[in-house]
């Protein structure tokens, strides 16, 4: 029989667990911290190199440059030393560079792909090669990262870009089943009222766009896991971290939201060839780099279908696609990223990179 | 009084098995929650809401930003359009200095090059980084 004495004990517990849960929450954690400098600056964009860990006669010769989406904070790919992609990279001995986007503002809402890929991403590699002295590098293209490093990939192919890497690339979007493809079709969502309302696509709505593709797991299986590894530090400090970040939200440039939804998700033309930026289309049978396309298997933002299909139209030698179990963001920074996910692009890379 | 036992030896624990129901119920909840907002119904009905909502705020809008304009204009005060097309006299700027950049940094790699090519040696780092450079100090 229950003891009715231990009740207020009990009580005192739960109060002191709801004040710790409610404190996890509201609570942003340091996270982004390796050691970097600002190389290159343009607007809003910052080109990044993180400080390099091994001497240089132990670094692979091809410096690696990171492109990550226009709608979240790059900081996912050093959420903290002990889970970072960027620390785990710089140990592999890559010269590494970050393109960080930036926040774009009220002036930046004609910003488009166009600007995106041939202002300051090509602009951005010229500089990375000019300050590490090499004509070749290779380039990581993460979610719509992805899609502006096909783009440059295939604009300019022959701009030194040896290796390219597209984690969870949405390319192809042919399938009208993507439930993400359904909500911004037309009739149902209406672009141009969204941007006149807001200049550029506010980063709270995206975020929720995002949530509600899964509610019950983003809306209360996320905070149920929290309450119930309360008391373990480490997978407190994980998932605030993780909280930290996903709250960051920022808004993505009006013109190039504009692109995503008509040119992209309603006609599908990236994949089909049919893009062009400043009158110069984007045909991925130009791309000539070496290419590895990640896929993650229960992907929920980008699909599967989403990145299969680009490895049959790039015109690549050497080229390669590959599954890894996991979610659009878990596989990268997950429990099992340090054991499979990073491993298996470095070995990539490393093998491509003399 | 013995405490009770799982069947696998351990202690029974009340609120292993709450939570093994809870998240045996949120799994089967998930599942539907994301069968539905993926429903073509769900995709109207959440478009025709926001429609709603935003052209129904549209005029409130417009006359606070009209109201918000003429009272800048009467205090002599730069409006957010004024702020936004500096913003954007800058960024242009920003972009000529990086045409200019760049030149220069053709220029210098020309210059390295030539008279290294002239002596047939293999060609050298147009710009040494400056961080190289510090390592190489160390």
């Amino acid at each position: 029989m229950a003891d009715v004495c231990a009740v207020p004990e009990q009580l005192t517990g739960v109060e002191e667990k709801l004040l710790t849960f409610t404190k996890v929450v509201n609570e942003k954690i340091k996270i982004d911290q390796t050691p970097r400098e600002v190389i290159w600056t343009l607007n809003k964009t910052r080109l990044i190199r993180y400080q390099p860990v091994l001497p240089a006669s132990q670094r692979h010769k091809v410096p690696l440059l990171l492109v990550f989406a226009l709608m979240n904070r790059p900081s996912i790919l050093d959420l903290r030393p002990e889970n970072s992609y960027v620390h785990y990279m710089l140990h592999q001995g890559y010269d590494l560079y970050l393109l960080d986007w930036g926040i774009p503002g009220p002036e930046d809402k004609d910003l488009k792909f166009d600007d995106y890929v041939l202002d300051y991403l090509t602009r951005a590699i010229r500089k990375l090669k000019s300050f590490a002295g090499v004509e070749e590098f290779s380039m990581l293209g993460w979610c719509i990262g992805a899609i502006l490093s096909t783009c440059y990939a295939a604009l300019r192919p022959d701009d030194g870009l040896r290796n390219l890497i597209l984690l969870t690339a949405p390319l192809d979007y042919s399938n009208p089943d993507m439930t993400f493809a359904k909500w911004i079709k037309e009739p149902n969502f209406n672009v141009d009222l969204v941007l006149e309302t807001f200049g550029n696509m506010p980063g709270q709505m995206m975020d929720a766009g995002a949530r509600i593709l899964k509610p019950v797991e983003n809306y209360l299986g996320n905070y149920l896991r929290l309450w119930d590894n309360l008391d373990k530090p480490a997978a407190v400090q994980a998932w605030q971290a993780m909280n930290t970040w996903v709250n960051d939200n920022i808004p993505m440039a009006g013109g190039a939201f504009r692109q995503l939804v008509t040119d992209l998700y309603r006609n599908d033309r990236l994949i089909k060839a049919e893009w062009h930026l400043r009158g110069e289309r984007v045909d991925p049978a130009n791309i000539k780099a070496n290419l590895l396309t990640v896929i993650a298997e229960a992907d929920h933002i980008t699909p599967p279908c989403m990145s299969k299909t680009i490895i049959d139209r790039v015109g690549s030698k050497d080229k390669t696609l590959h599954y890894i179990h996991g979610g659009h963001i878990g596989i990268m920074v997950g429990s099992s990223a340090n054991r499979v996910t990073w491993p298996y692009m470095n070995d990539w890379l490393a093998a491509r990179s003399e | 009084m013995p405490e009770q036992q799982a069947p696998n030896g351990k202690p029974f624990d009340p609120v292993e098995s709450f939570r093994e129901v809870r998240d045996n119920y949120l799994d089967s909840w998930a599942k539907v929650m994301i069968d539905v907002v993926n429903t073509d119904a769900y995709a109207r009905a959440t478009g025709s809401m926001l429609e709603t909502a935003l052209s129904m705020s549209a005029p409130f809008r417009t006359a606070v930003e009209k109201a918000m304009l003429q009272t800048l204009q009467q205090l002599s005060m730069p409006s957010r359009n004024d702020f936004v097309s500096l913003a954007q006299r800058v960024s242009n700027v920003e972009l000529k200095l990086d045409d200019v950049d760049a030149k220069l940094d053709r220029i210098e790699k020309l210059l390295t090059k030539g008279p290294a090519a002239q002596r047939t040696r293999p060609a050298t780092r147009a710009r040494r980084p400056p961080a190289r450079a510090e390592e190489r100090k160390g």
